[in-house]
């Protein structure tokens, strides 16, 4: 077989590979990150590179225009290499890795419990009074009475004989690798050491013994693995102080922008290790980064907890996800054992442990278990719902007595993704719009008040709603009148949010209708799977009392405007709560309480999985849910355009 | 033993459309027809009120029909080249309430007509015959947002039916309807909330719900009837429930879908009985204006209606 090199730009990346491998598949396995939401189907026109020089050939498709041809622009995934190549990624084909700062977190994911209008003021504070401090891992400074001929037990009794005194253990473990050390470790510390202790199922584990004391050094990391966005914070596990917050995108979004896409991609050569690597990858990025800022030592650091939907979970155990996309739906495992960090490619303390918070089935993860466990929704006498509004939407209906969940793909929209000027909520992202009824002008704001750079989630919600209000868009979600801010492209009619003078992006910031109809489709999956769950359980929506509004906003949500647009139901706006990110504050508290984690043990057994494509009402639902509000006004008697 | 009917009680009421106007009114048909009006399913007299029986409109066209079977073509003969004298024999021979024109000749594939001609034809029928119209464009969007607003503008008064209004193009035929005073058809794909939401897009520019007439478009027997029978029953049930954004009375381009079958070309009889089923068929579920083709399955449905009212 004939074997080309092939040069990524402005990376400068050499591959080699063999002929005929598409130039997407030599970026993938270059590690260069290009765009491709449908992973190399060759319909989501998203991977177009610009080709230097060498020898092509590639598949006719309506994503490339006369122009774009004229200008060597060629389609990734269809385009099979002939000769050595040097390739260009332009800007729009990229993945953006960037991060958040610190203080943009903080406001973002520091949202637990605060009602919509308070977010901004309201600090993150983990709920202290609800769980004992008991952390995932434990370090306990030791003074050992020194072996004589009259207490001549060996070192390992010793060491646990100390421990008992603290805690009436019942099963205490210790590798082979700590006991081969422990003779000489003992003598040299003159019989002083700190034992790092990791809660491991039933048993408590010597995860490390060090010598002298320190115990003031224990960190640890609680992680959301999103199907799009991954967050992660660094912890101090004695204090329980959050010393970092980041996020980004899941680097796995170039295998496909679903959970579906990616679960095929695994099934193909290396892909399943391709898939791994990405999602270890984005998250020992988050860690180092995250370490370094704070200098902390990575070996103190023992211990992560990692909340994710039950794919995102299977895909960072390298375990095989096939199953989950087929009928019935089963995953290979809800709950998992405690592992050691490093056989799942995490990097803290090699010894350190990994705990993957349980879920209730292959659609319903343990992202909203612990969802459940932070919002507290288990623990009220009243209905609450909680929605979930991310890549893969969920919804859980209960109280203290039941807990119904189902799943709803919203697609990536609500976080920046798939859209044109979409991007996460990190600075410069517009999260605010309200637009002049007479003129159109368009005032905003964006996150850390920087030059816009693109539109957030939260930022698409209130544009929608501003959009209807000034009677821009019709209640289908087409542009209706005309304007300068109006323009038609090749393919669909966009409306200029901010021009590209006044801002930091490459392009107008705009809003098109193909965007339009694409957010439509998210808010529809979202409201249609909660309006089918209140309903299959024989109830109305008045007669819930609270609603959690969960998912990776900006610093807020705008609850009118949701309500505007048929994302949220119409009921007294005092009882929706906006909490952020739930799914990172539940792993948070199980990462700091050993009650928490029973607690979600107990959560994810308890929660009834119901599955809405088995419910002959749901396309119908959604149909209806498929218009700004909805088709049925009735469902909206409050809001007027 | 005599069985009791169990009757339902209906909240809803369905709009009355009134198709044309006469002198006082401001227009100068010599008659005007009203659809719609009921509060019962069709034909369910002891449910409620049903003051308008189903009308049929007979479908003519301003260019020689091109692809209409030779079965459907001898019922007219060689008036077919001169739609004046073929809306003349509707009218005077076959006695036709209303009549449904077709601006098929301004279709650029078929003949392309330009909006002034496209008026003035409009024009011109409006002197020849007196019975109301109801005026489709030819189905090609962009052409029909040019030649619409002529014919609406030129029919002002006459309080025509014009369509059809589709979700992806009604703004520009909503604001002609709305400045000439006509009424307007609302076209979805058998789909109930698409045939609700264009209602409501369209009564947000202004036009009330009272000016719609809905096409829920159908489809002939063996070919979709069963669908477009369900949509039809679905729409009217809720409308009846209550729900105002679907209470508008139906219209169905029965001729269309029936002639189109494969079995109405076998020969005329054929052609008339699937088109006389088709249109019965509808009726039970709630059409209340048909367009139809062949004159004698206008007859035989006439008959049926007429069956069910003279009671």
């Amino acid at each position: 077989m004939q074997k080309f090199k092939v040069t990524f730009f402005p990376d400068n990346k050499s591959i080699v590979v063999e002929k005929d491998k598409t130039i997407l598949s030599a970026a993938i396995s270059a590690g260069v990150y290009v765009n491709s939401t449908c992973a190399g189907d060759g319909v989501c026109g998203r991977c177009k590179v610009i080709l230097k020089s060498g020898k092509v050939s590639t598949q006719p498709n309506g994503m490339i225009s006369a122009e774009e041809k004229k200008n060597n622009i060629y389609l990734g995934c269809l385009t099979n290499i002939h000769s050595d190549l040097e390739v260009e990624i332009p800007v729009s084909s990229r993945l953006n890795f960037d991060k958040l700062t610190p203080e943009e977190l903080e406001e973002r994911l520091g949202s637990l419990y605060s009602k919509v209008e308070d977010i901004q003021q309201v600090k993150a504070e983990f709920d202290d009074g609800l769980f004992k401090h008991s952390p995932f891992a434990t370090k306990l400074y030791l003074e050992l009475s020194q072996p004589t001929l009259n207490d001549s037990v060996s070192d390992l009794e010793r060491l646990y004989r100390a421990l008992r005194r603290f805690e009436e253990f019942p099963v205490i473990q210790t590798g082979l690798f700590n006991i081969r050390q422990l003779g000489e470790l003992l003598r040299d510390s003159e019989w002083k050491v700190t034992v790092t202790l990791g809660k491991r199922n039933d048993t408590v584990e010597i995860v490390l013994i060090e010598s002298a004391d320190t115990t003031d050094k224990n960190f640890g990391f609680c992680f959301d693995i999103g199907t799009t966005t991954i967050s992660g914070q660094l912890i101090d596990l004695n204090s329980k102080k959050i010393l970092g917050t980041k996020a980004t995108y899941n680097q796995q979004a170039t295998f496909g922008s679903d959970v579906i896409t990616r679960i095929v991609y695994a099934g193909q050569a290396d892909g399943l290790e391709k898939l791994h690597e990405a999602v270890c990858n984005t998250m020992n990025q988050i860690i180092r980064e995250l370490v370094l800022e704070n200098n902390v030592d990575l070996n103190d650091a023992n211990c992560i907890v990692c909340s994710g939907n039950t794919t995102m979970i299977h895909l960072l155990l390298s375990v095989d996800p096939v199953h989950i996309r087929k009928e019935p739906y089963v995953p290979t495992a809800n709950f998992l054992p405690v592992l050691r960090a490093a056989e799942a490619g995490i990097k803290i303390n090699p010894r350190g442990l990994l705990s993957c918070v349980p879920g209730v089935s292959s659609y319903v993860g343990g992202d909203t278990t612990a969802g459940v466990l932070s919002s507290a929704i288990y623990k009220k006498d009243k209905l609450s719902i909680l929605i979930d509004i991310g890549t893969n939407g969920e919804i859980v209906l209960g109280n203290k007595d039941f807990l119904v969940a189902c799943a709803a793909s919203a697609g990536p929209a609500f976080e920046g993704s798939g859209v044109t000027s979409g991007m996460r909520a990190s600075s410069g992202a517009i999260q605010k719009v309200s637009i002049n009824k007479d003129d159109f002008s368009v005032k905003y704001s964006t996150i850390a008040d920087k030059k816009p750079r693109g539109i957030c989630g939260s930022g698409y919600i209130d544009l929608l709603g501003a959009l209807l209000e000034a009677g821009i868009i019709d209640k289908s979600g087409k542009i209706k009148v005309e304007d300068k801010r109006i323009r038609q492209t090749e393919t669909s009619k966009e409306f200029v949010v901010c021009f590209k003078e006044d801002s930091d992006a490459a392009a107008d910031i705009v809003i098109s209708e193909a965007d339009i109809e694409n957010l439509k489709r998210s808010k529809g999956a979202i409201y249609s799977a909660t309006a089918i769950l209140v309903k299959h359980l024989g109830l109305e929506f008045s007669s819930i009392s609270e609603i959690f509004i969960a998912g990776g906003f900006g610093t807020y949500l705008d609850i009118e405007k949701s309500i505007k647009i048929g994302l949220l139901p119409d009921l007294e706006r005092s009882k929706f709560s906006f909490i952020g990110n739930s799914a990172l504050a539940g792993a948070r508290q199980i990462l700091l309480s050993n009650q928490a984690m029973v607690m979600a043990n107990i959560l994810a057994s308890k929660i009834t999985y119901f599955e809405l494509s088995v419910d002959p009402g749901y396309m119908d639902e959604y149909s209806q849910a498929l218009f700004f509000p909805h088709t049925d006004l009735a469902k909206f008697p409050s809001v007027k355009f | 033993m005599e069985t009791q009917l169990v009757l339902e009680k209906w909240i809803g009421v369905i709009s009355t459309v009134t198709i044309g106007a006469n002198k006082e009114e401001g227009g100068s048909r010599a008659n005007t027809v009203k659809i719609g009006g009921q509060s019962s399913l069709p034909l369910l007299f002891k449910e409620g009120n049903i003051p308008n029986r189903p009308v049929i409109a007979f479908e003519i066209w301003d260019t020689p029909p091109l692809d209409w079977p030779e079965e459907l073509n001898s019922a007219y003969g060689k008036v077919l080249n001169d739609p004046f004298a073929w809306a003349d024999k509707c009218v005077n021979e076959f006695k036709a309430q209303l009549l449904c024109v077709r601006m098929q000749g301004t279709h650029p594939d078929f003949g392309n007509k330009n909006p002034q001609e496209a008026a003035k034809f409009i024009s011109m029928l409006l002197n020849k015959v007196k019975v109301p119209l109801v005026i489709i464009g030819s189905g090609d969007d962009a052409k029909d947002n040019l030649i619409m607003p002529a014919c609406s503008e030129v029919a002002k008064g006459e309080r025509c039916l014009i369509g059809c209004a589709v979700q992806d193009n009604y703004k520009t035929l909503v604001a002609s309807v709305l400045a000439d005073g006509h009424n307007i058809i609302a076209e979805s794909p058998i789909d109930i909330n698409i045939a609700k939401q264009l209602n409501i897009l369209i009564s947000d520019m202004g036009l009330s719900l009272e000016r719609i007439v809905i096409n829920s478009t159908i489809g002939a027997l063996g070919y979709g009837l069963e669908y477009a029978y369900s949509i039809l029953e679905r729409a009217r049930l809720a409308a009846l429930s209550g729900d105002k954004t679907l209470a508008s009375p139906f219209i169905c381009f029965v001729g269309q879908e029936a002639w189109r079958a494969k079995e109405a070309k076998v020969d005329a009889h054929h052609g008339i009985i699937w088109e006389t089923i088709t249109a019965t068929s509808l009726i039970q579920s709630g059409a209340d204006l048909l367009v139809m083709r062949h004159p004698v399955a206008v007859e035989k449905v006439t008959k049926y209606i007429n069956a069910f009212f003279d009671k």
